[in-house]
């Protein structure tokens, strides 16, 4: 089962590093990181999405939280919340397919952010289900390059 | 009332020691820490103990933590000095030992470059420290330090490092000494574990336990190291006491419980007596006090204790249902959550329950040539030793004879590497004990595995008086080892012989007494006289060589299959 675990730590490299060998000492299969800022200034949001059951997860929350760096660690299964990722897609695109591309990104709710000649940026924002499924749909254009975020995620109920 | 000093670095890493009530270190100087070295002898409140190598400077921290419950302080330079406590940090890391290593770095020009005698201790510690961490800048270092030794003793004690580079000891800045209040104030920033800390355990689950207690046939207590961390004795006792619930203390939880008390039950696990085991599994409650349930402790967690509801109280909420199902957690500080469950608790005896226990024990044939037993030379360590002193085991076979056969009676005089089962730990532990417990007599018991991968640390002991006594159990094998593998390899003594040089000669090299033990009679007279040395002194027990530790539950078994005697004749592979 996917679950999501959230961590706020001290926004050092060390404090990710820590919680990082502390996953992998585990051994746990890990889906996705993704570590961007906290919620102030000092602090750094880590979100782990990894497959385990209830009480493995808990396990491994519980061992996070008492990390030195670790300011608080809550975790939740991903379908009582969401767990969403964005995804950057240079994909090749002549004048005349423009309009195409701009059709399937439509259907998908995705955006060009960005235009150089005879290429287009996409950005899109997911589930990591949906995204692969953009991705699909745009090999018809030839992909050049891309990067996934890895998902961010929040819980509908309280995490407790 | 604080004035402002310009100091270097080192001098105020001094400072913060001494402010923080540190009396003793032990290191070794290099390259990358001289600045503190160079600072040092303008502090006479701290006493520093040249080692011989750096990872007996963290055993002798660990050793002086563990008897003090105060912090334990190891220096060492940048690179190998650096990685030589790697092995030390473990072991206080797994024995929840708080221990402080300072280590020298190179200067922060040079970081990153491969320079000589750098390497990423910060990286190489991550996984077996509490807390490390790299002071940046000299205006850090007072603040860093001081949230490290905090960090350190706070909660669940366990190691820490700080990475101090070359130029940053050299760096001056104005330092203000801190105090009481402004302490509790950086500590307090820097707490670890706002969850753990002050946790008293809620009332309903401590009347659930008694509720438990009250209803259980089958009860046992079973404390470990946590007990001896938070001082829980007289608690422990009344709960024992005034529930009649018999007490199993583990490797590293006992001298928790008086040996001589009559509820006492003795060490439960792989070497545990049968009828302890046998307890464990016929009961139908278990109180947890202070331990991890350590797979040396359940066995085969599957089949461990399969008729009893669990109550684990435990400071460290993430040992709670980490190896074994628990009925009732209460997280809390052993002493304070144990004095809740007394009051909380009826009047009541378990006699039919223990006469049943009791019944289990019987007498094993030991598997012994001669007369130099491990039960003849505990008991003899033990009659020579003054009331007041302290063992200090190293890992093997020795390690389980001490803890099953030497009747500890005072708290917390029995110390050993119990979760990294640390071969060479003992003689190093021991200098650090007897620095912290100068007036007691302190003995080293290793085997001639362990005494040989630390032995250099006499030296130590002759420059720096440390009167240590050392007692090794010579019986020519790895004997632990040897014993699996005649168990379980067929017999194939694989790389277990070990040669040990002579070591009475040893003893006179570095200028102290040695004696060589061969016979029972020759026990008591040469002991007193070790007993009697003001200084350190060596006693070599040449035992049967291939004597075994009985009973055994063989690895990967429950605690309901004890292996009681040999095996027949090895059947080869």
């Amino acid at each position: 089962m996917a679950q999501a675990l959230s961590l706020l730590l001290d926004r050092e490299l060390l404090a990710l590093n820590r919680a990082v060998g502390e996953l992998r000492r585990r051994n746990l299969p890990i889906e996705s990181l993704a570590v961007g800022p906290g919620d102030a200034p000092g602090q750094a949001r880590l979100t782990v999405i990894v497959n385990t059951d209830d009480a493995t997860a808990e396990m491994t929350m519980r061992k996070l939280h008492k990390l030195s760096g670790v300011q608080s660690a809550t975790r939740f299964p991903v379908r009582d919340g969401v767990a969403r990722e964005l995804a950057l897609v240079k994909v090749r695109v002549p004048p005349e397919r423009h309009a195409e591309l701009l059709d399937v990104c439509d259907m998908f709710k995705a955006t060009v952010v960005a235009e150089p000649p005879e290429q287009a940026i996409v950005q899109l924002a997911g589930t990591g289900a949906f995204v692969l499924a953009f991705v699909r749909a745009l090999e018809r254009f030839g992909i050049l390059e891309m990067t996934r975020s890895g998902a961010v995620a929040l819980p509908c109920l309280p995490a407790e | 009332m604080s004035v402002a000093e310009l100091l270097s670095g080192a001098q105020i890493l001094c400072r913060v020691l001494v402010e923080e009530g540190v009396d003793t270190i032990w290191g070794y100087p290099g390259g990358a820490i001289m600045p503190f070295y160079h600072a040092l002898p303008d502090v006479p409140e701290i006493r520093h103990v040249l080692v011989r190598h750096e990872q007996a400077a963290a055993h002798a921290a660990d050793g002086y933590a563990r008897a003090t419950g105060r912090i334990g302080v190891c220096v060492a330079t940048s690179g190998p000095g650096a990685t030589n406590l790697v092995t030390g940090l473990a072991t206080a890391h797994m024995d929840s030992s708080p221990v402080l290593a300072i280590t020298g770095q190179v200067p922060r020009p040079m970081m990153g470059r491969d320079a000589f005698q750098e390497t990423d201790v910060l990286g190489i510690t991550l996984p077996i420290t509490k807390h490390n961490c790299l002071i940046g800048d000299v205006a850090e270092l007072a603040d860093k330090t001081r949230a490290a030794i905090a960090i350190a003793t706070e909660g669940r004690p366990g190691p820490v490092l700080i990475d101090v580079p070359k130029d940053v000891q050299n760096q001056k800045t104005e330092y203000r000494p801190v105090s009481g209040v402004g302490r509790q104030v950086s500590s307090a920033r820097f707490s670890l574990t706002p969850d753990t800390q002050h946790l008293t355990p809620p009332d309903d689950r401590v009347r659930q336990a008694a509720r438990l207690i009250a209803a259980a046939e089958r009860p046992l207590l079973m404390v470990g190291h946590g007990v001896i961390l938070s001082g829980a004795y007289d608690e422990v006792r009344r709960l024992a006491e005034k529930t009649g619930i018999p007490v199993i203390t583990t490797l590293l939880g006992i001298s928790a419980f008086p040996e001589s008390h009559p509820l006492h039950l003795g060490m439960p696990g792989m070497h545990g007596e049968v009828h302890v085991n046998r307890a464990i599994q016929h009961a139908d409650l278990i109180v947890g006090i202070g331990l991890r349930f350590d797979d040396r402790v359940t066995g085969n967690t599957k089949g461990f204790a399969p008729r009893a509801a669990i109550v684990h109280i435990d400071l460290d909420a993430s040992e709670i249902g980490k190896n074994v199902p628990v009925a009732v957690p209460i997280v809390g500080d052993a002493r304070a959550a144990t004095a809740r469950l007394v009051a909380a608790v009826a009047p009541r005896r378990c006699e039919a329950w223990i006469a049943e226990v009791q019944g289990w024990a019987r007498q094993r044939e030991e598997s012994y040539c001669g007369d130099l037993s491990p039960e003849n030379i505990v008991a003899a360590i033990h009659d020579a030793a003054p009331d007041r002193c302290t063992i200090v085991t190293d890992v093997g076979q020795h390690q389980m004879w001490v803890a099953k056969l030497y009747p500890y009676r005072r708290p917390n005089t029995h110390i050993t590497s119990g979760g990294l089962g640390t071969m060479g730990f003992a003689v190093p532990a021991a200098m650090g004990v007897k620095l912290a417990r100068p007036g007691e007599a302190v003995w080293a018991i290793s085997g001639d595995g362990g005494f040989q991968m630390n032995m250099q640390e006499i030296a130590t002991m002759v420059q720096e008086r440390i009167a240590v006594k050392m007692a090794v159990f010579n019986n020519g094998y790895l004997g632990m080892v040897r014993q699996w593998q005649q168990f379980f390899h067929g017999g194939r003594y694989s790389a277990t012989p070990i040669w040990s040089p002579d070591y009475v000669k040893l003893a006179d090299a570095y200028g102290i007494p040695g004696w060589r033990v061969e016979r029972a009679s020759d026990l008591e007279p040469v002991l007193a006289r070790a007993s009697a040395q003001p200084g350190p002194a060596l006693v070599e027990f040449v035992i049967e060589q291939e004597a075994n530790v009985f009973p055994m539950i063989p690895p990967g078994a429950t605690l309901s299959e004890p292996i009681e005697a040999e095996p027949a004749a090895a059947a080869g592979d």
